[in-house]
């Protein structure tokens, strides 16, 4: 295949020689495999096949829908975000510091981790014609960002010192650091800080952004529509316009597509996505690592008989992982080692990948007295795959003689009284993409309710200390070595990886190039 | 389905159009439906393999092995069906049991006491009764994941103001028919009446009516289960069967369409029964 | 008689039901386990990050405080805010509740005039053609609604592509934008509620054909469409409409298996979200709208009865 020698690949050549921060060798190799399929010109000032009019559809939130993204609970509702928004940054595996930046030109680190300065790209406008400065991400950052109670938005929060930041000059912000660390970039350009005008206090349509679209339409639960923003900065979208639809049935989504009433689906089901497999109007196209969710099991350690390290690695290999990405998801999904965030740079990649064994699995629970013992596993369908997964773990389980049963709650109310979830013995979850190390800072350390009785200072403080280390080869090692202690007494059992299995209809393209595809962007995507 | 909770018009309407009918009790539909009850409750003893476990690749095509294929997980769709009747009937049963008793509990109370107690309190059943049944599950199966309990009480606090509704009029006609007042001028107590004259001879009414909330149980029950709001997991469930399945029907059709014929034939013999008992008992009175 | 008198009452009565109910519901919302703090605070939530959403949710507060204060806004037409999302109560009913009573309109609009022939028929003919409606009616209302939703989408939607599988709705425009969309959700709901109604029209109008004043009309001559349209259907018509009333408030409110099924944007899918979440205000508004709506349609059938009864008074 011709390719055209597009942005990606000038990126990726950069990033051969720069000294990429925290970005694992693995993962370069893993993403070099990644070309760009598209064969359309893309990049400023291509002339790509342009116009119409994209319609996606997504799960949607109801009439909970917002506009206010920094509040609003649901995918879509960062999705929307997106389209209409700039973005300080996306994770960008071959971009020169591990991430591709938005309306910021760059991130300088002060030598001793403990400042971040972002500057500002110039000539970033709103569609109200000002330019964006300093001013306005220092507001989206330090009053919006921060005052969110959505776990995204917590991360910033967790890591940078938001109340003392500063803008010095139109051009850059300078972002103070809780504690040292070397990885900030990834915290900051992860694709969900969007930038807004300073002083936004209420989100409506015809706000000033200087996303790629501008929003025309919004009826929450229902839909929104935008049309091209033609002075958007970088590039202009091929597209003339973008629908967002609220479905929030798999199958319905899957026959809007099917149908032609969209151009799009996010996130089906494995079954429903199965049914698309022969259909040859309409593709899959599932996200690509790192954009990965963890389906995992946690298991209680201040419950019986969890405290001990024999139960939960009986548990661990009880599991038959390949069952599950074989049966659940028809394959469409990766094993996982009991370790969340795979693909990202900071993940342990080395650790050896944890085998299926029930005898081994028996003797340890006869070691420890808990032959026979019974558990009830809780779970719901929070994600697509949640419950069958649960469903197949307790057959495992009774495999090795655990009388184990499960208890599925209705659709979204695993979490809607977390002590009693933080409580259960059982319980199952799951893990959205977000970098390995911070992952473990934000619902692990420091015996947070969601860490279900892990209470392990060493590794908190060994994992403080990688992020804090800034040659990054030393980083790894100490990342590797607190993960290691987590994948040999910890109490998850992650067996699977799953992709969002979005279904597009064939001939559109330049979805994926938006990168954060677990909230498809549509800023390069055309129609066939 | 909350449209069959609706009452018909507030009271038991047996009369039947002037053609001369059959007297004889309705023993074709009664087998019919007796046979759907056992293979509800006794199904899971003969079940081939585990309802549970995941044997082979999900939605192979029936063959010799599995009779009707296998399901969105692997597992035998025949043995799942054959299992999943059971949660569903014995919770519509305690759910409309429970409905029978508070409903005649509190109609033969609002015909017991005076006119305007008795007024109030049927006021008060019509106000539970404005809300829309599938309301009160959802609340309540929503509210309390996973309970049986919530499930039975959310069915039985659905339909119970029929029942009132209807037993009210049907002991208000006990009472008005005279040999209750004769019973109490002779002396007889309060209590004595009601058990020797007044219960024996709704006892009919009760029976019916509870046969027709019977249906309206069995929908709220696999709707309950279709939406993903009675006790769920793995255990199998009709009405769950079919929402699991029917993202695949193009697949294999059997795993969806099994559970959803058996839930129709099983509502659906109750109905026939329910109406045509009230059809007998209606011709054995008149 | 006097209707204005009649309908004032009636309306004061609902109106105290509707309150009494309002308390009911927030009692139930009250003792539901769990709260709306987690879906708003996120599952990370430290401990103090949770007491100061409570806090500011206003969740902290007594339940017969937080009761009154809703009631107080209720009455001058406020419902509050939901709790995820933050969007006031009121706008959402006013974009989904329509949405809904248009759904349970035209299932009334297929329904009423289908089961008054089939009643009128089988109620007047008996016989075998009465035995075959009558148990097919009995039949089709045994059939939960969500197995006829799943058989109409596989084989109108899926085999013979003829009707959409989902409602996709105009963006900024109403289900009747799409009229093609509104079909299968209406054909739903419809096989079950004509099932029903039809069985309660043969009821009426077998116990007006077996009346003395119908046997006076036969004596006098008249028969057939004559005797069924002027004589008859007015007087069954009364409790008919009493019970077709009372399908069509449940219509409303529990049309959620059908408003999944299809993804149609009414309000039983936003309540059970809402209840999902522990979204209190949302629960407390949307249940308390559709007992309002409830109480209205029953209201409207007491008035066509009395209307109707009036009428046959002066028939008799």
């Amino acid at each position: 295949m011709s390719r055209q020698f597009d942005r990606r690949a000038f990126l990726r050549r950069g990033a051969a020689g720069a000294a990429a921060l925290a970005v694992g060798p693995g993962l370069l190799a893993a993403c070099s495999t990644d070309e760009p399929r598209s064969d359309r010109k893309a990049g400023a000032g291509a002339s790509a096949r342009s116009g119409g009019t994209l319609r996606a559809a997504f799960v949607g939130g109801g009439a909970s829908e917002s506009l206010d993204f920094f509040n609003g609970p649901s995918a879509l509702d960062l999705v929307r975000a997106r389209a209409w928004h700039g973005t300080l940054g996306n994770l960008d595996p071959s971009g020169a510091d591990g991430v591709r930046y938005g309306v910021l030109k760059g991130i300088d680190i002060s030598d001793d981790l403990s400042t971040y300065t972002l500057h500002v790209r110039p000539g970033v406008r709103f569609t109200d014609g000002s330019e964006l400065t300093s001013d306005d991400i220092l507001h989206s950052l330090s009053a919006l960002a921060a005052k969110s109670t959505l776990p995204v938005y917590r991360l910033a929060a967790a890591n940078f010192d938001l109340a003392r930041a500063k803008a010095d000059g139109d051009l850059k912000v300078v972002l103070p650091t809780v504690r040292p660390i070397a990885d900030g970039r990834m915290i900051l350009c992860q694709g969900n800080f969007l930038v807004v005008k300073n002083g936004t206090k209420v989100f409506r349509k015809g706000m000033p952004s200087c996303g790629p679209f501008r929003l025309t339409e919004f009826t929450a639960g229902q839909g929104s529509a935008f049309e091209r923003y033609d002075d958007h900065y970088g590039h202009v979208p091929h597209l003339d316009g973008l629908e967002l639809r609220s479905i929030a049935d798999s199958t319905a989504r899957a026959g809007a597509l099917t149908s032609g009433e969209t151009d799009f689906a996010h996130d089906l089901s494995p079954v429903t996505a199965r049914t698309l497999d022969d259909n040859g109007k309409v593709e899959l196209v599932p996200t690509s690592s790192p954009y990965l969710v963890g389906l995992s099991f946690q298991m209680n350690m201040s419950a019986k008989p969890f405290d001990d390290p024999r139960v939960r690695e009986a548990f661990k290999l009880a599991v038959d992982r390949q069952a599950m990405v074989k049966t659940v998801f028809y394959g469409n999904a990766q094993v996982g080692n009991d370790l969340p965030a795979i693909g990202f740079p900071d993940y342990a990649e080395g650790l050896p990948q944890r085998a299926h064994d029930p005898e081994r699995a028996r003797a340890l629970l006869k070691e420890a007295g808990a032959d026979g013992m019974k558990v009830t596993l809780t779970t719901g369908p929070e994600t697509p795959g949640m419950v069958e997964m649960a469903t197949l773990f307790v057959e495992d389980l009774k495999k090795v003689g655990v009388r184990a049963s499960v208890r599925e709650l209705p659709a979204g109310q695993l979490y809607a009284d977390f002590p009693a979830y933080a409580a259960l013995p059982l319980a199952g979850s799951y893990q959205m993409p977000i970098p390995a190390l911070s992952t473990y800072q934000m619902s692990t350390a420091g015996g947070s309710p969601s860490a279900f009785g892990w209470k392990e200072s060493a590794t908190d403080a060994l994992v403080a200390k990688a992020r804090a280390e800034s040659d990054s080869r030393e980083a790894k090692r100490l990342g590797t070595q607190a993960q290691r202690t987590r994948w040999e007494d910890g109490n998850q059992v992650l067996p699977v990886f799953k992709p969002n299995l979005n279904a597009q209809a064939k001939g559109v393209t330049g979805i994926r190039d938006d990168l954060f595809e677990q909230f498809p962007g549509f800023s390069q995507a055309s129609l066939a | 389905m909350t449209t069959v909770l609706t009452p018909p018009g507030g009271r038991v309407r047996t009369d039947r159009p002037g053609a001369p009918r059959r007297r004889r009790p309705p023993l074709i539909t009664g087998a019919a439906t007796l046979l759907v009850l056992l293979f509800a409750l006794l199904g899971p003893l003969v079940a081939p393999h585990s309802p549970t476990a995941q044997l082979a690749a999900p939605f192979q095509q029936p063959d010799g092995h599995f009779l009707l294929g296998t399901d969105v997980l692997g597992r035998d769709v025949a043995s799942r069906v054959l299992a999943g009747g059971r949660t569903i009937v014995l919770t519509a049963l305690a759910g409309t049991a429970a409905a029978g008793a508070v409903g005649t509990a509190a109609g033969v109370l609002a015909a017991l006491a005076s006119r305007r107690l008795g007024d109030l309190l049927l006021r008060c059943v019509d106000a539970l009764a404005v809300l829309p049944g599938l309301l009160v599950v959802l609340v309540l199966a929503a509210g309390f994941p996973g309970s049986h309990a919530a499930l039975v009480a959310a069915v039985a606090l659905a339909t119970a103001p029929f029942s009132t509704r209807v037993l009210r009029a049907a002991a208000d006609t006990v009472l008005g028919s005279g040999y209750v007042e004769a019973a109490l001028a002779r002396g007889d107590g309060r209590w004595a009446v009601l058990r020797h004259d007044v219960l024996p001879n709704i006892a009919g009414p009760a029976l019916m009516d509870t046969a027709l909330r019977l249906v309206a149980s069995l929908h709220l029950t696999a709707t309950a289960g279709f939406l993903g709001l009675g006790p769920g997991g793995a255990a199998p469930d009709w009405g769950r069967m079919v929402s699991e399945n029917v993202p695949g029907a193009t697949l294999a059709a059997a795993p969806f369409l099994a559970p959803a014929l058996l839930l129709v034939l099983l509502s659906v013999c109750v109905g026939l029964l329910a109406g045509r008992l009230a059809d007998w008992a209606g011709r054995g009175a008149a | 008689m006097n209707l204005a008198a009649f309908v004032g009452r009636r309306l004061v009565g609902a109106a105290v039901l509707l309150v009494l109910l309002s308390a009911v519901i927030f009692a139930a919302t009250a003792v539901l386990p769990g709260d709306a703090v987690s879906t708003v605070a996120g599952v990370d939530a430290s401990k103090a990050q949770r007491a100061d959403v409570r806090a500011a949710l206003g969740l902290d507060r007594p339940t017969a405080e937080r009761y009154a204060d809703w009631l107080a806004g209720a009455v001058q037409g406020d419902l509050g805010r939901g709790f995820v999302g933050d969007r006031p109560v009121t706008e959402v009913l006013s974009t989904r509740l329509p949405n809904s009573l248009l759904l349970a309109g035209l299932t009334l609009a297929v329904t009423a005039p289908l089961a008054t022939l089939l009643g009128l028929w089988t109620g007047l003919r008996g016989g075998a053609a009465d035995r075959f409606v009558s148990t097919a009616a009995q039949t089709l209302a045994a059939v939960p609604e969500f197995v006829v939703a799943a058989l109409l989408v596989a084989v109108l939607a899926v085999w013979l592509e003829i009707l959409p599988r989902v409602s996709v709705i105009p963006l900024g425009g109403t289900p009747l934008d799409v009229p093609h969309a509104l079909i299968l959700p209406v054909l739903t709901l419809s096989a079950v509620g004509l099932a029903v109604a039809t069985r309660l029209l043969r009821v009426s109008v077998a116990d007006v054909v077996a009346s003395p004043y119908c046997e006076a009309a036969r004596l006098n001559g008249v028969r057939g469409v004559r005797l069924a349209v002027r004589h008859i259907l007015p007087n069954a018509a009364a409790p008919a409409v009493q019970a077709l009333t009372l399908t069509t408030g449940a219509l409303v409110g529990s049309a959620v298996v059908v408003e999944n099924v299809f993804d149609y944007p009414g309000i039983g899918r936003e309540l059970q979200l809402a209840v999902a979440a522990r979204d209190i205000p949302m629960v407390q508004g949307i249940a308390t709208a559709l007992a309002g709506v409830m109480l209205m349609v029953l209201l409207a059938g007491d008035i066509c009865a009395r209307l109707l009864g009036a009428r046959e008074g002066h028939g008799r």
